[in-house]
């Protein structure tokens, strides 16, 4: 016995020196960063966190705060049709976040959720508004969604991150948290060169990743701006969506799922605005799912607005072909246009006493729009 | 229980505990025994799961014992039959699709292990090369042992009955040298193979989903590669296992026999199969090829036939032995694919001589070039028949079709070319450094630098788990 018990002693010791000394070398080498206000996961690349679903889950602790916070929620086409930035600069009575996972389908909106209050004092909760952007790819259901090969079934991108550090563990009533919420930072710190060697190892191996279909090619901003979808492409976007979604219609789990998160963030004190996003109309003639969409969206969003708190935004003069550089996601050109009709509803919404900042009605924007945020105390 | 998860490490550092508070064998065997049911017992949800397995088990043991009892021809022809109309029905092999299945799920996972050490005992009873009568708690800790339940080693009754015996003792140089092999088995499923895994899977949704528009060439050279991560995928992940349950199995007093023996360093096909997956090929030799001769010889007593017998009865035995690994038609490919590739290779050994002569065949053997050929052609063959595993019979039509006969041909020369180089330079390349690798290993059998060795390896592991979003599952649990 005593040979064992010593060598499993002296395995655990020497594990725990390799590791201190790694973490050591990690600090030197890559000290954490201080995040700057407001949370985008269109800059998770360009952070230690990498990726947008781990961005969100070991960075969320920022959102604990007093201030008004406006929190973009939904797909790619959310965090690119609104960018962060943008939206930002329009806006002084909120810092603005942006949560959007890409790939999220309302389970996955909803984790998010859970997330952000997991971290949030009561009185923070209350200070939130969540701007959910819903398209008919939202509805998939879980089943259909989360089964790769590479993913236990029906583990989302969330649970994954939940579970990558061991943060979570798994049961068969789902994730449970082994690392009290209220020691996020802590274990973000703990783990830290991990988080290195992995954003080291992404960055290295980037172009093998690519050429095997692990990780999709970058495209710059300009780019984007001059791309025009061939009709090849269109059939392939399409055939994508259908294969993506699965045969018949949209999930009635998601649209329920909706409307349970609508509940939970209005029983917080908060609120909710619910933005219908436009695909191109190329889209929305050749989609199976884009008719029942129209019809159930028009439904929900019509049972929504009568509720207290709530407000549904519909984008105007908007969903042209050309404003769009793929099936879903909005040119970065017209992102502009999108953040202003965001701001102005942002604007209503927050009252005229932390308003849109009035250069917006001029066209002009400030530069540093990002350090004028105002606390509004209540 | 996932043999890669935490929980097994904890339930493996129990069973070692225990074990060694209770050293002797009677103290040991109930402990084993314990273990057994309860890692058995984690694979399904509810009782009912495990009657099927049980019962096996029952009828199992009920045909050993009447073996026991009169070993004659008929009484082992009769139990074994037996034994194997259960398990084909159990494991509800493809051909028997028209037969009603039973009415609920039930746990599987080991059946095939407890079918080749059951035939073992029947035959080695009956034949009168084990006399020892064996008791429930011996039986059952001889077929369901947990270390060896899931995807083996198969091993020898005698074996196991003689190390079962001993009381337990283990010492420092035993414990630490069982440590290295469990984590190095950790490096090889969790990093190697889970790296390679990484790889594999958007190679192979490329390949059966996105390979539509693709030239021949280019669609051939991505099932070469596809076929080739397989390979390192497979061997790292089922080797690895075989290191962690030869590791924790020293630590409690079971020897188990080793699986491996560098297989990618073989010159031809029959001698892979005597270093690839060891004890399986031992036992088909035993109780396939060898009967299967000795009945051929009887029935064709002809020395000139002799080479030509053997070449059939390699051709069945790989047969067999390819189609155990699944119930699905495709691996009907699969057993036909290793059979011919061993019975080739009999043809080979045989004709080649003949036409050059023993002297020059000899030389030409001893060359570099040809040697190096002849291991690329062996793993390619090898890599070609895997796309079984990882190929449905619909996907495997599919691509034949589309690779064609030059498509195929192309890839298995792809597959010959890249393998010879990339064994040729792992050879030269592990030639210049183990003097090198003999100093470190010198240095490393201080306490110290060992222990940081192996915690440099466990954070490792960590690390790499991290990465991917599941670890890979034990391939041939599934078998």
């Amino acid at each position: 016995m005593r040979p064992f018990i010593s060598q499993l002693a002296l395995l655990g010791l020497s594990s725990l020196a390799v590791y201190a000394l790694i973490f050591g070398v990690s600090l030197i080498f890559m000290p954490p960063q201080r995040q700057a206000v407001g949370m985008d996961t269109a800059r998770a690349s360009s952070t230690l966190f990498a990726t947008e679903p781990k961005y969100v889950f070991l960075n969320r602790s920022l959102l604990n705060t007093r201030h008004n916070k406006v929190l973009l929620l939904g797909a790619s086409n959310m965090a690119v049709g609104f960018k962060q930035d943008k939206v930002q600069q329009l806006i002084r009575a909120a810092e603005v976040n942006n949560l959007s996972v890409g790939g999220s389908n309302v389970t996955q909106l909803r984790q998010i959720v859970d997330l952000v209050h997991e971290v949030q004092s009561r009185e923070a909760r209350r200070h939130n508004t969540f701007v959910i952007g819903m398209w008919y790819g939202l509805f998939v259901d879980d089943s259909q969604r989360w089964t790769t090969a590479d993913r236990q079934a029906g583990d989302t991108d969330i649970d994954i991150e939940r579970y990558r550090y061991g943060f979570f563990r798994r049961t068969e009533a789902g994730p449970v948290a082994v690392l009290p919420p209220r020691w996020l930072d802590l274990g973000v710190h703990i783990i830290h060169p991990y988080l290195v060697i992995d954003k080291l190892v992404r960055d290295a191996t980037k172009t093998i990743r690519q050429m095997i279909s692990i990780a999709p090619p970058g495209t710059s901003d300009a780019q984007r701006n001059i791309k025009t979808v061939s009709e090849q492409d269109k059939h392939r976007y399409l055939a994508f969506w259908r294969k993506y979604m699965g045969e018949g219609k949209l999930s009635d789990s998601q649209f329920q799922t909706l409307a349970l998160l609508v509940d939970e963030i209005l029983a917080t004190g908060a609120r909710v605005i619910v933005v219908d996003l436009p695909i191109p109309h190329w889209h929305e003639q050749g989609s199976p799912y884009q008719s029942e969409y129209r019809k159930r969206a028009h439904e929900l969003l019509a049972a929504l607005s009568s509720r207290s708190g709530v407000s549904v935004f519909q984008l105007q003069d908007v969903g042209e072909d050309d404003e769009f550089s793929d099936e879903v996601h909005p040119k970065p050109r017209v992102a502009e246009q999108w953040a202003q009709q965001l701001a102005v509803a942002l604007t209503d919404h927050f009252g005229k006493d932390g308003g849109m900042n009035e250069n917006v009605a001029s066209g002009e924007l400030p530069k540093n729009a990002l350090h004028q945020l105002t606390t509004v105390s209540k | 229980m996932d043999l890669n998860s935490l929980t097994f490490l904890l339930f493996a550092i129990g069973v070692v505990v225990l074990s060694n508070c209770f050293p002797s064998a009677a103290g040991r065997g109930t402990v084993l025994a314990l273990a057994s049911a309860m890692f058995i017992g984690s694979y399904a949800s509810t009782p009912l799961q495990l009657v099927p397995l049980l019962s096996f088990l029952a009828l199992c043991f009920g045909v050993v014992r009447a073996v026991q009892w009169r070993p004659s021809r008929r009484m082992v022809w009769a139990g074994v039959t037996t034994v194997l109309l259960c398990f084909v029905y159990l494991k509800r092999f493809s051909f028997i699709d028209s037969l009603p299945a039973l009415p609920f799920a039930y746990v599987m996972v080991g059946l095939s292990y407890i079918l080749f050490r059951i035939i073992h005992l029947t035959v080695d009873i009956s034949q009168g090369m084990l006399q020892e009568k064996i008791g429930p708690i011996a039986f059952f800790n001889y077929t369901c042992n947990f270390l060896s339940f899931v995807s083996g080693p198969i091993q020898r009754y005698q074996d196991f009955a003689e190390v079962s015996n001993k009381r337990l003792r283990l010492d420092d140089k035993v414990v630490s040298a069982a440590f290295s092999r469990i984590v190095g088995g950790f490096v090889k499923v969790a990093v190697i193979s889970g790296i390679a895994n990484h790889i594999f899977n958007p190679l192979v949704t490329r390949l059966t989903e996105q390979s539509g528009g693709m030239s021949m060439p280019a669609m051939a050279l991505l099932f070469a590669t596809t076929a080739i991560t397989y390979v390192i995928y497979l061997y790292y992940n089922f080797s690895g296992y075989m290191d962690i349950v030869i590791g924790i199995g020293r630590l409690i007093g079971i020897d188990l026999p080793e699986n491996f023996n560098k297989p990618f360093s073989s010159r031809n096909f029959l001698e892979f199969w005597s270093r690839w997956h060891i004890t399986l090929s031992d036992w088909f030799k035993t109780y396939v090829f060898n009967p299967l001769m000795k009945c051929m010889v009887n029935r064709i007593p002809s020395v000139a036939m002799l080479p030509a017998l053997g070449v059939i009865a390699f051709f069945v035995t790989f047969m067999l032995m390819g189609m155990w690994h699944g119930t699905g038609s495709v691996f009907l490919i699969y057993g036909l694919m290793m059979g011919a590739g061993a019975s080739a290779n009999k043809l080979w050994q045989v004709a080649m001589p003949r036409c050059l002569g023993k002297q020059r065949y000899k030389a030409l053997c001893g060359g570099v070039m040809y040697p190096w050929l002849c291991s690329g052609m062996t793993c390619a063959w090898f890599a070609l028949g895997l796309a079984c595993f990882w190929l449905e019979l619909p996907q495997f039509t599919f691509l034949a079709q589309s690779l064609g006969v030059l498509g195929i041909i192309f890839a298995f020369c792809v597959l010959t070319l890249a393998s010879a180089i990339i064994l040729g330079l792992t050879r030269y390349a592990s030639g210049r450094l183990a003097p090198l690798a003999s100093r470190m290993a010198a240095r490393a059998r201080g306490v110290v630098v060992h222990n940081m060795m192996l915690g440099t390896r466990v954070v490792i592991i960590g690390l790499v788990l991290s990465f991917f979003h599941k670890a890979p599952e034990f391939v041939y649990r599934a078998f």
